[in-house]
């Protein structure tokens, strides 16, 4: 009862993952061009008997039919027994793929095995293992297994299973690092934490994870067999029973092909060989790309260019001058989209305005997906290829950062506007000390600094700004700890005296402690040097402490902005309500704290009205259909003290 | 058997073999991760275990869970020694107490359905007698979990679910196997504060529905506090003050505590106050500093306590502190 109805589940659920990885594969064009490669040789391979015009065996009926051109009776010609090439050329393709898939799989299984245990178990065992391999990789393969076949009977099976037992210490490399790395994740530790046993963990958590390396492993390996099965037989070691073309070479070769000039019996095999390799590289890159996302680099690519706003030119000029002491950084009315093709762009930034002053510190908060990095992104024109300025102007010093190009922009980027990431762990090169890094932030945004004294000094200066004692300078990263990785961030960032610095989540994953000293450095940089600082967060806690103005972010519009203060007591809008009664408040500990149920809206599917409808608990009809505007609350203390909620339109 | 200890840790150390300082060394040194640590669960109670990173309380739920063996001491369960279990009989004490990790991204599988995962337990301890049987426990686990309805859930994957909802998955692997104990570390660092309440509210909801006591641990007092019936503050592999929460939270007696409590973002800047930052981070649990180990950043440091280390201080029946300050 129980396996009749759990096995058509599995199966089932195996074809939705087969079905959506070929969805993925269909559309990767490398992979498909070697599969296709691939399978039609396969297919000649399969019906050779069919497809051939003679007998494999037949030899030449004639004696002048030797090394003949090609012609109409003989597409490749004939070679020197007066056989059909290309009858040859077709049964061939049977011996070099049954000697490369099977002499794969052996190798497979044994580097497989291997590279699981040793990975797996780890200790003796598995320095063993790797020894072993390691004395198998410095011994050439090739002159091993010409000494191995010579001293054999030069058969099929032999040639098989000497490539097969060379040929798999590359996969048990490969294996047992993937083995290590998915060790070491949670989750396999959940599992033990669960109960669960050796066998399990293996079948269930490391294969799973190891298999798709695997595939893509054994199409290299197998293509590596074919290799070196025509090595061998080219150099006589095949067995003269079976036709592989590594064989048709050899017997072309050894007798005088080349000299009479007969092409045709040395290029088709060759050829042979060629397309199969060929097509198992470009299935084995296909399948990598597919597999291994980390060969993704799409962030890399320059975004797309900016698409201005209504206001003309003229206008904007006009608008510069009556703000005569503009403020530091104006943002306008900024929207960004994300392209998706073939669906309508997600809108994942909207209408979002705010000022900063000299040495104001701005808390831009909201939950993960709300869009505040984003918008961060694209203050700097970073957005990644997808992301694109659809409306709206950054105002820096007066000057619209979205209409500069690329060389201009640069100019801004670091020196006038910095930014320091969250995972500064992540951020700094492992195998360079900091000081150097640093230097070397200096030396790419500053020509004028040089390699010298002046250079070693700034360094030290940047450090002792941000806490770090001088002698640090030399150690490399995996030295410091996270919160002084973080600061070394804070330093790099301030190496060309920017003017305003964006800190996106700079304490997200840090102790309690570690983040209330970076907060307290901050808050001395800027009154130190007058810098001003947008400070990214989810956490309204972090924002209290240090912030002088406030933006609450949802679902990529801003449902309020006012002063500091204004937002803790006197919040307009729902969400910032909610969101502050979420908070636990150890001045009144209460048995069950309030939260906002549901999750954030997804940028692909945002709600028609409000944004925020969906979870608001003061939500009315109008919410759902219709999307509020800002308003600009006038009776509040707040000079600029901005929400959009259609409650506020009776206020306003 | 009494009430008191249901889950009773004695004397408990753990020293990894840390790397000589150089090739030539002959001491061998070791890594003080965990090093005495007292203290007893009663059922249903949650005992939040606070401090920063390198206090050793992650390394205590490993030893807590047996997937570390403790270098000495002694971890009573119900009074049976479970310090030292074979395969078998740990296996058994595994549907008792359970875990949840900090970062829900990493501790599930990515190749695994929800209900894969949270059927697992049951696979790997032969619960239940089919699979209508097991299905019925995966979706009440579900349920209790947030996960509802559980059905629109099963078929999906870990990448198409938010932190919060991963973080319910994992609460719901390890309610499926109806344990006793809920070992939580750091269950909501990774989550966004208005996630947190709700993750918090459902660990404080089980304990009450479900009887289950919880030791939850974590660098942020502010996020536990409220829902803990107990803190114990950890320093460099000690307990340096453990008492009822209102006790630790109002009426800190260690100065380490005091600071912790100083640094907790307060949701008001009309609140902002004047807090303790502690210079420097804690020190390398290999070279241990001498007397008191927090004497190095304690603000308060006397001569004394470089010196001697402070013995425990009872300050009331519940509460505790280590600090020579408090001897009379």
């Amino acid at each position: 009862m129980e396996t009749s109805t759990q096995v058509p589940e599995i199966q089932n659920q195996w074809i939705i993952r087969l079905t959506n990885f070929w969805r993925t594969f269909s559309k990767n064009r490398i992979g498909i061009v070697g599969l296709a490669m691939l399978i039609v040789i396969v297919f000649m391979a399969i019906f050779a008997p069919v497809i051939a015009p003679y007998d494999s065996s037949s030899s030449a009926s004639e004696i002048g039919d030797v090394y003949n051109p090609p012609s109409s009776s003989h597409w490749f010609g004939t070679d020197d027994a007066g056989q059909d090439v290309f009858s040859n050329f077709v049964f061939g393709a049977r011996v070099s793929l049954i000697v490369g898939f099977f002499a794969a799989f052996i190798s497979i299984i044994i580097g497989g095995l291997l590279g699981l245990v040793a990975g797996f178990f780890g200790g003796r065992m598995e320095n063993f293992i790797m020894r072993f391999t390691d004395i198998m990789l410095v011994i050439p393969d090739l002159p091993l297994m010409v000494v191995v076949v010579a001293l054999t009977k030069p058969s099929l099976l032999n040639i098989i299973f000497v490539i097969g037992l060379l040929g798999w210490t590359t996969t048990a490399r490969v294996v047992r690092s993937q083995t290590l790395a998915v060790k070491s994740r949670k989750f396999v530790l959940r599992a033990r934490a669960v109960g669960a046993g050796k066998g399990h963990i293996i079948s269930r958590h490391i294969l799973p994870l190891v298999t798709p390396i695997l595939v893509v492993q054994a199409v290299l390996v197998v293509s590596l067999a074919i290799l070196n099965e025509s090595a061998l037989s080219f150099l006589g070691l095949g067995d003269p029973t079976a036709l592989s073309w590594g064989q048709m070479l050899n017997y072309a070769f050894g007798r005088g092909a080349m000299s009479i000039g007969a092409w045709w019996a040395l290029l088709f095999p060759g050829f042979g060989i060629v397309w199969v390799v060929l097509g198992l590289t470009l299935l084995g890159q296909g399948l990598e790309q597919i597999l291994n996302p980390r060969l993704d680099t799409h962030h890399l690519m320059p975004g797309r260019p900016v698409i201005q706003g209504k206001m003309g030119m003229a206008l904007e000029k006009i608008i510069e001058k009556i703000i005569e002491k503009s403020p530091l950084l104006e943002v306008r009315n900024l929207s960004i989209n994300y392209i998706n093709e073939g669906k309508p762009p997600a809108r994942a930034v909207e209408n979002i305005s705010f000022t900063l002053k000299e040495g104001e510190l701005i808390g831009l908060v909201g939950e993960s997906g709300c869009g505040k990095t984003t918008l961060m992104l694209a203050l700097l024109r970073l957005l990644p290829s997808a992301g694109q300025i659809v409306n709206g102007q950054v105002l820096f010093n007066g000057k619209n950062l979205t209409a500069l190009n690329e060389q201009e922009i640069n100019a801004v980027r670091w020196k006038d506007i910095s930014i320091v990431f969250q995972g500064a762990m992540n951020a700094l090169n492992p195998v360079r000390t900091v000081g150097d890094q640093i230097a070397e932030a200096i030396i790419k945004h500053m020509p004028g600094f040089a390699r010298d004294q002046r250079l070693q000094e700034r360094v030290i200066e940047l450090l002792d700004l941000v806490g770090i004692a001088a002698d640090h300078k030399e150690h490399f990263p995996h030295q410091y700890s996270g919160g002084m990785r973080q600061r070394a961030m804070i330093a790099m960032a301030l190496a060309c005296n920017p003017q305003i610095i964006i800190a996106d989540e700079p304490t997200t994953a840090l102790d309690v402690m570690i983040q209330a000293q970076i907060l307290e450095l901050l808050d001395s940089l800027r009154k130190k040097l007058g810098l001003a600082i947008i400070f990214v967060t989810h956490d309204l806690g972090v924002v209290a402490e240090i912030c002088d103005k406030v933006l609450v972010m949802y679902g990529g519009v801003t449902a309020e902005y006012a002063d500091v203060d204004i937002i803790y007591n006197e919040s307009r809008h729902p969400y910032t309500q909610e969101l502050l009664k979420a908070f636990p408040d150890l001045t009144k500990p209460k048995k069950k704290l309030s939260s906002i149920p549901g999750y954030p809206p997804r940028l692909d599917a945002l709600p028609a009205g409000c944004r925020f409808a969906p979870r608001c608990p003061l939500a009315f009809e109008r919410c759902h259909t219709e999307q509020p505007l800002l308003h600009k609350l006038n009776d509040s203390q707040s000079a600029d003290h901005i929400a959009s909620c259609h409650l506020l339109e009776a206020s306003k | 058997m009494s009430k008191d200890n249901f889950l009773e840790v004695r004397g408990l150390k753990k020293y990894f073999d840390a790397d000589r300082p150089s090739f030539f060394s002959r001491e061998p040194r070791y890594v003080h991760a965990v090093d005495g640590i007292d203290f007893q669960l009663r059922h249903s109670e949650v005992i939040a275990l606070v401090g920063e990173s390198g206090c050793g309380k992650s390394t205590l739920a490993l030893l807590l869970m047996g997937l570390e063996e403790p270098t000495e001491g002694a971890i009573l369960f119900e009074g049976r020694d479970i310090t030292h279990l074979n395969d078998n009989e740990r296996k058994g004490l595994r549907r008792k107490i359970q875990m949840i990790f900090q970062d829900p991204y990493e501790s599930l599988n990515p190749t695994q359905t929800i209900e894969e995962i949270i059927n697992e337990p049951l696979v790997v301890h032969g619960i239940g007698n089919n699979k209508n049987e097991r299905d019925e426990r995966v979706k009440k686990a579900m349920e209790d979990s947030g996960l509802k309805p559980a059905e629109v859930y099963l078929q999906r994957f870990p990448h198409e679910l938010s932190g919060g909802q991963r973080q319910r998955v994992v609460i719901a692997a390890a309610l499926v196997l109806e344990p006793e104990i809920l070992l939580a570390d750091e269950p909501v660092s990774m989550l966004d504060v208005s996630i947190r309440a709700e993750i918090i509210n459902l660990l404080a909801e089980l304990r009450i529905t479900r009887q289950i006591a919880v030791i939850f641990i974590t660098h942020d007092l502010g996020s536990v506090g409220f829902f803990a019936d107990r803190v114990a503050v950890m320093y460099l592999g000690r307990i340096v003050e453990i008492g009822t929460m209102l006790e630790v939270l109002e009426k800190p007696q260690h100065p380490y505590t005091k600071a912790l409590i100083s640094v907790i973002p307060v949701p008001n800047p009309r609140l902002r106050h004047e807090r303790i930052i502690l210079q420097g981070e804690t020190p390398n649990p290999i070279d241990l500093p001498s007397g008191c180990r927090f004497h190095p950043r304690c603000p308060l440091a006397m001569a004394t306590c470089k010196a001697s280390d402070p013995p425990f201080i009872t300050l009331s029946k519940t509460h505790q502190a280590a600090c020579l300050l408090l001897v009379k």
